[in-house]
């Protein structure tokens, strides 16, 4: 059997391998940590885009605003009405809530109310619902805060309570009846959920007022008409439909994405000049290497096959350990340095966490990126070399 | 001194008096006590909406012993009973009292909301308080009969703009409310008109104490859809499997959900891409195979999907627009309503050629839309 593997060549590659030993294991740590830098920018691309794509997905499909004076104005809740009489609109829901700024800690929570008997407009707060009575939660003065918010309040020792500072400098204790865990990190970190009445105490609207109104159309075909015919009822409203947030989004992620592939090419062109030194020739004393072992009797397929193993076994080890590094890097120790370059999404400073994405597709990228040339590298040369005359080898 | 002292007291209560004043807009809300004619505690709501009539007093009419929200919901009563519009009183908007509607100025078309309408209706008894609200609030002066009139005309789209609000927003809010704050056995048949139950609600105690926008809510659920029942629409959509064939076009029909249509033989069916298939399999359906016994004879149900809801819908029933710019997954298509004022709607802003009912499709016209 010709294509059956030679356990002595196999055995003879390590030895090789050990015997050239300082030079190899600087050839695999240089190799592994190119491997792990790509797979960890692949890695975390790759989690952003799905925690991206989870947020878009969760947008409401239009948004109306009230725009006067070119800022945005609390809208009358009685346009949510006659928005749901237009044809292909299955629900308008007015939307209470607003930014409220703690300064102790220096962030933003997101105050969002809700009233319990309106249809939701985010899968994640009609589950919530079935959770919490917002009535209760209202008659007893209280909310129920996010994961995130909940670390920031207790670490200005607000562990039972928090007081809101209302417009006019009067305080709103709340007390936190709650804490629910986000869905995405990036989504829900910083919110706060209360009843809509509360909200609008704290952010002093009044009671036929909402921050904005959002619209949902089963068609997604029908979006663009009910936007227009939104627009054309309201000329004074600014009308956001999904696809158009889902473009500024993009352009964020897109411009924060550029950044990482300026990494990428320095990193990528880095392996390349190193394939480039060590496939524009072997040292001399490999070259006589291949020469003896030819004098003693081997085919020059036995030296390629030998060569080959030697590479596949460094370059599979280094691309091995490069993405299992990778892999501690960004999920175990959430990918310090890298991550900076992606954060300032999240309204609030929190400890925003990647959620762990497995796409084997991303294996295969940096594997062909990486193994096939390093093969290549190293095959090439040697069969120039052992395709000479002997003697002209060891002379 | 003591002069003094009141002195500074009424400075500062004029000073405090004079903003509210200034900023007040005019509300439908009365001031003073409402005088509610009818009877008992279901007086303090419309009989025919079951509004109050606090809230909107003074937009109220009333009409042997019945007093309404607003001459909408006068004109309706009046249609159910075959009654005339003698004696109707009114309230005076200004003076909050009840006066003769055939002698009232009415002021139409101003800035104020109507009540069920688009455009309010308001009586005065002088023509002078009358002319001092129109110089604020801009509308024109004109007689119960005209007003009268103007109401009648505009019924039917009012009707269908409440209706439009109520099956999207109220009835299903009405729906959750009930089902937590309620008792779940009310008798409905027991009420005639729904502000006495209304009033039976309170005074039973059959829901816990809700405020007045969720009461109603829940009170319209109640009356009109919970007592009759006919709203139990499928909110299901059409169903199609990942391994179904459109027989005539041979696409996967679960990519095109928007558009799924079926036709069902007792257990068996069959699904398409889009209505123009259907209809092309249901006129010959042995040109596309060998559906011997597909026959429109054995047809027992066919199910398409309503553009705007995306709901299944009885094809039979539904209203096709054809000649739109909408493009379905074959090209033109037949587009599927269960409304016709959704088709009507849908006719003008995509410049749709005409409307049709199932029966009068004919295959010609199928054929016709691929060229």
């Amino acid at each position: 059997m010709k294509s059956k593997i030679n356990l002595y060549l196999i055995e003879f590659a390590i030895n090789a391998l050990l015997r050239a030993k300082s030079k190899n294991i600087f050839i695999l740590v240089v190799f592994t940590l190119l491997t792990t830098l790509l797979t960890a920018v692949f890695l975390i691309t790759g989690s952003i885009k799905h925690e991206l794509q989870t947020t878009v997905d969760a947008l409401p499909q239009i948004t109306v605003q009230k725009i006067k004076a070119g800022r945005h104005y609390d809208i009358d809740t009685s346009v949510a009405d006659n928005i749901v009489t237009i044809a292909g609109v299955s629900e308008a829901v007015p939307r209470v809530w607003g930014y409220y700024y703690f300064e102790n800690a220096g962030v933003n929570f997101s105050v969002v109310g809700i009233d319990q008997y309106e249809s939701q407009y985010k899968e994640s707060l009609a589950t919530l619902i079935t959770k919490f009575d917002f009535d209760e939660l209202q008659s007893k003065n209280s909310m129920v805060v996010g994961a995130g918010v909940k670390e920031v309040m207790s670490s200005s020792y607000y562990s039972e309570y928090f007081n809101f500072i209302k417009p006019d400098g009067s305080l709103k204790k709340m007390t936190i009846a709650g804490v629910f865990d986000a869905d995405t990190q990036l989504e829900s970190n910083d919110i706060i959920l209360m009843s809509k009445e509360d909200v609008r105490e704290i952010f002093d609207m009044k009671a036929n007022k909402a921050t904005d109104i959002v619209v949902k159309v089963p068609n997604p075909e029908e979006v663009s008409t009910v936007a227009s015919k939104i627009k054309l009822m309201y000329p004074d409203s600014r009308v956001i439909s999904s696809s158009d947030l889902k473009i500024s989004y993009q352009n964020i992620f897109d411009y924060k994405s550029g950044v990482f592939l300026a990494l990428f090419v320095v990193a990528l062109f880095t392996f390349f000049m190193i394939i480039y030194d060590k496939a524009s020739g072997l040292s001399s004393e490999e070259k006589r290497e291949i020469g003896i072992l030819k004098a003693i009797g081997w085919r020059v397929d036995d030296v390629l096959k030998e060569k080959f193993y030697e590479a596949f076994i460094i370059s599979f080890m280094a691309y091995l350990l490069g993405t299992l590094l990778a892999f501690a890097f960004v999920y175990v120790f959430k990918a310090p340095l890298l991550r900076e370059i992606f954060v300032g999404y999240s309204q609030l400073k929190t400890s925003f966490e990647l959620p762990f994405v497995f796409d084997i597709e991303i294996l295969f990228l940096v594997f062909f990126l990486s193994v096939p040339i390093y093969l290549a590298a190293t095959i090439i040369p040697t069969w120039r070399a052992a395709t000479l005359e002997v003697d002209e080898v060891i002379r | 001194m003591f002069i003094k002292k009141i002195l500074q007291l009424t400075a500062i209560l004029l000073f405090l008096l004079i903003p509210i004043h200034a900023d007040e807009m005019f509300s439908k809300v009365a001031l003073g006590e409402p005088v509610l004619i009818q009877e008992g505690a279901k007086k303090h709501w419309c009989p025919t909406c079951g509004m109050s009539l606090k809230i909107f007093y003074k937009t109220s009419h009333a009409k042997d012993k019945k007093q309404f929200c607003s001459m909408r919901c006068l004109i309706v009563d009046r249609h159910e009973h075959n009654g005339s519009f003698d004696k109707v009183q009114v309230v005076d908007a200004k003076t909050e009292k009840l006066i003769p509607a055939k002698s009232a100025f009415y002021v139409v078309d101003s800035e104020i909301m109507g009540t069920m309408t688009k455009v309010s209706k308001l009586a005065f008894t002088s023509k002078k308080d009358a002319e001092a609200f129109v110089e604020e609030y801009d509308g024109e002066i004109v007689d119960f009969e005209k007003a009268l009139s103007l109401a009648k005309a505009s019924l039917s789209s009012d009707i269908a703009m409440t209706n439009a609000k109520k099956e999207k927003k109220i009835y299903p809010m009405g729906e959750k409310i009930f089902k937590k704050m309620c008792q779940q056995n009310i008798d409905l048949s027991k009420y005639q008109q729904i502000n006495e139950l209304k009033s039976a609600i309170k005074s039973d105690k059959l829901c816990k104490p809700l405020k007045g926008m969720r009461f109603q809510a829940l009170s319209l659920y109640l009356w009109e859809v919970k007592r009759v029942e006919t709203l139990g629409q499928s909110v299901e959509i059409v169903k199609v499997t990942k391994e179904e064939k459109c027989p005539v076009c041979g696409m996967f029909t679960y990519k095109y959900p928007k558009w799924a249509a079926q036709i069902f033989y007792g257990e068996k069916h069959y699904s398409f891409d889009g209505v123009k298939d259907l209809m092309k399999f249901y006129f010959d359906p042995l040109r596309w195979g060998k559906y011997e016994n597909s026959n429109q004879e054995k047809i027992t149900k066919i199910l398409v999907t309503d553009y705007y809801t995306q709901k299944a819908i009885d094809g039979t029933k539904a209203y096709y627009v054809i000649g739109s710019d909408v493009l379905g997954p074959m090209g033109n298509e037949l587009i599927p309503f269960e409304k016709e004022a959704n088709a009507k709607t849908f006719l003008s802003d995509h410049s749709g050629k005409s409307i049709i009912r199932f029966d009068k499709i004919v295959e010609k016209e199928v054929y016709k839309l691929d060229e």
